[in-house]
């Protein structure tokens, strides 16, 4: 096949484009899961020799364990709150024409445009008045409020192309409202539920600015503590943390693409 | 085709008549302001089948969302086996409802699809099983149950589509535009076929169809609906041979529409065209009266040289279609008229001139010519 010299150019520039957006991406994180391997006491890159033993040391840290475990928890919680809210909302929302429906659209989704700070300060406020107390629970409350847009999002683009005819099918079978739901509309928007709920948890495992405001002084979440870590002194296991967290990460994402893999095939219609 | 639907009215007859019989009073739907249906009555014998035809907008997909329960009429009732249905909810009706799209569950099996009404009635699991693989066998789909909907073809969805309305046992099933995604091909044979199945159940069925050949070849009777108002109810042959009025006779198979006025008694009728015909509708009719006369194209005959009584006129193209050939001629009027004769009858080219002879002139039609509405000339 002959090619002439601007597709060639062109196709060089989008290539070069692309591998190094790809390294940009990439290139922290490569960073990090190879200073976690070091044998040194520093985070100087290049290590000066491998060693698995800041990994090891992770399991000697209560200190680091600790606040993993709440942030997990949290995450879990938040996780679950989320997927069950958003996912109602999603179907409130998008099986509506009203413009009610738009408006809460847009009001779900503020938590997602608006400043985490700004709108973290705000819901301190709020608790201060109603005189609820910091808590675990209000630190779950503030997550699930900036991580129910990611569900909504998700899954009301999986509602939006469910076939509402499948839903009167259903019923025209002699299926009960319920009944529908279970065996039809849920199965066919679980894609969208599952990959809302991937997102929101790691919006939440990371997250920090609701956290910073949110959290009482026993909730200590880990990517906090890490900062704090940080802040004293140039500690290792940070980046092996920070290991950790990437390889879960990742195999989470695999693990959902697997999942959503399985779904696609099946959920796509004929059409 | 005309003799697969000889065959099928000898179907007709089964004895096993397992549907429901079907009323509609009064029906009216309004959509906010616009009326979608007036006044609709109906009355549909167990085993019948009935195509709802008329163009798209003549509310006939709103009145089979009424007799399925998906929506409430604004006026009138619906009642099956002389029971009124009103307000029944669509999932305690007992309605087989076969869609547009066919709307196949595609996460699930075939086998699945075709169970999900009865796991939905919580049927015991072996009768399921039992019902399912009867249904399959039914349809000829046995060997497709472990597939899913997305490896089938349009046929075979259509055909999976049928056995899972027909596995709840219903008193009616519902047919909404049933062949429209099918090939052109395809659609005959799937027509013998479905037709075949309702009768040898002997449910109720009512299709709905802007098709006039699928509501013929598949229909004991069909209601033309024109407006939200019905047009006609009638058998095939009776709508063809006796339309009640111009647009049943516009919409159900071609027909040519000439101007004409009537002149004195006897059913004399002056044509625009230039001849004069005799015709027995016209009788009963007032002279002076402007008409629209309707001759189907298979009534006209094309000659070469001119005779007593034909129609002069000029062909303007000629369209083999197989068996036979569709001929537009323009007549001295500037109305076109299309003749429909065997190819072998004419071989004239384009431009020639020709006389249009009437083959039957009591199967002529005569109607008021519509105020102020030329345009369906």
């Amino acid at each position: 096949m002959q090619r002439d010299l601007g597709d060639r150019v062109y196709g060089g520039l989008v290539g070069a484009l692309a591998a190094a957006s790809t390294l940009l991406l990439l290139a922290p994180t490569l960073v990090v899961l190879i200073i976690s391997l070091t044998s040194g006491m520093t985070l100087k890159f290049p290590p000066p020799g491998w060693s698995a033993r800041w990994y090891i040391e992770l399991f000697h840290s209560p200190e680091i364990l600790a606040p993993a475990l709440i942030s997990l928890k949290v995450a879990l919680c938040t996780t679950l709150l989320s997927a069950v809210l958003g996912s109602a909302a999603a179907l409130g929302i998008f099986n509506s024409r009203s413009r009610l429906a738009r408006l809460l659209d847009a009001l779900f989704m503020s938590p997602m445009v608006l400043p985490a700070m700004a709108f973290s300060l705000s819901l301190l406020l709020v608790f201060n008045v109603i005189g609820l107390r910091l808590s675990f629970w209000t630190l779950v409350l503030g997550h699930t409020i900036v991580c129910v847009p990611f569900v909504i999002r998700m899954v009301g683009a999986a509602v939006q192309q469910l076939d509402p005819v499948l839903v009167t099918c259903s019923l025209s079978l002699g299926a009960s409202r319920w009944y529908t739901f279970r065996r039809i509309t849920l199965p066919l928007i679980r894609r969208g539920i599952t990959a809302g709920s991937l997102v929101a948890f790691l919006s939440s495992f990371d997250n920090v600015p609701v956290s910073l405001f949110l959290a009482d002084a026993r909730t200590e979440v880990l990517p906090i503590k890490l900062w704090a870590i940080l802040e004293g002194s140039l500690d290792v296991r940070v980046a092996a943390v920070s290991g950790v967290i990437v390889v879960l990460t990742l195999i989470g994402l695999v693990c959902a693409e697997a999942l959503g893999g399985l779904s696609r095939s099946f959920g796509k219609t004929s059409s | 085709m005309a003799s697969s639907a000889t065959m099928m009215q000898t179907t007709a007859a089964a004895p096993e008549a397992r549907g429901c019989a079907l009323a509609l009073e009064g029906i009216g739907h309004s959509f906010g302001g616009t009326i979608a249906l007036d006044a609709i009555d109906l009355a549909v014998a167990p085993g019948e089948l009935i195509a709802l035809l008329g163009p798209s907008g003549c509310g006939k997909t709103t009145l089979l969302q009424i007799i399925a329960g998906f929506v409430q009429p604004s006026r009138g009732s619906v009642a099956f086996d002389q029971q009124r249905v009103d307000r029944t909810p669509a999932n305690r009706r007992r309605i087989g409802m076969v869609f547009q799209n066919y709307a196949l569950f595609p996460h699930l099996t075939v086998a699945e699809n075709v169970a999900y009404g009865l796991r939905a009635r919580k049927a015991p699991g072996a009768m399921v099983r039992s019902r399912v693989a009867e249904m399959l066998a039914r349809v000829q789909m046995t060997t497709f149950g472990n597939r899913f909907p997305r490896q089938l073809s349009g046929g075979q969805q259509q055909r999976v589509a049928l056995a899972r309305a027909l596995a709840i046992d219903p008193v009616l099933v519902l047919l909404d535009e049933p062949f429209s995604a099918l090939d052109k091909n395809l659609r005959l044979d799937m027509q013998i076929e479905i037709k075949n199945l309702l009768k040898s159940c002997g449910v109720t069925s009512i299709m709905v169809t802007h098709d006039q050949e699928e509501a013929l070849s598949m229909a004991d009777r069909i209601v033309v609906l024109n407006k939200g108002r019905i047009e006609q109810i009638d058998t095939p042959d009776a709508l063809y041979d006796a339309p009640a009025s111009l647009f049943v006779n516009g919409f159900i198979g071609h027909a040519n529409f000439l101007a004409g006025r009537t002149a004195g008694a006897r059913g004399l009728v002056h044509l625009a065209a230039g001849a004069a015909l005799v015709l027995r509708e016209a009788t009963q009719r007032t002279a002076e009266t402007d008409v629209t006369v309707s001759i189907r194209p298979e009534n006209l005959t094309l000659f070469e040289r001119e005779r007593p009584g034909a129609i002069p006129a000029t062909v303007r193209v000629a369209m083999p279609l197989g068996a036979v050939s569709v001929i537009e001629c323009v007549l001295a009027s500037g109305e076109t008229v299309k003749v429909s004769q065997s190819r072998a009858a004419w071989s004239g080219q384009p431009g020639a001139p020709a006389w249009l002879g009437i083959t039957d002139t009591t199967k002529i039609h005569v109607f008021d010519t519509p105020r102020g509405s030329p345009s369906i000339i």
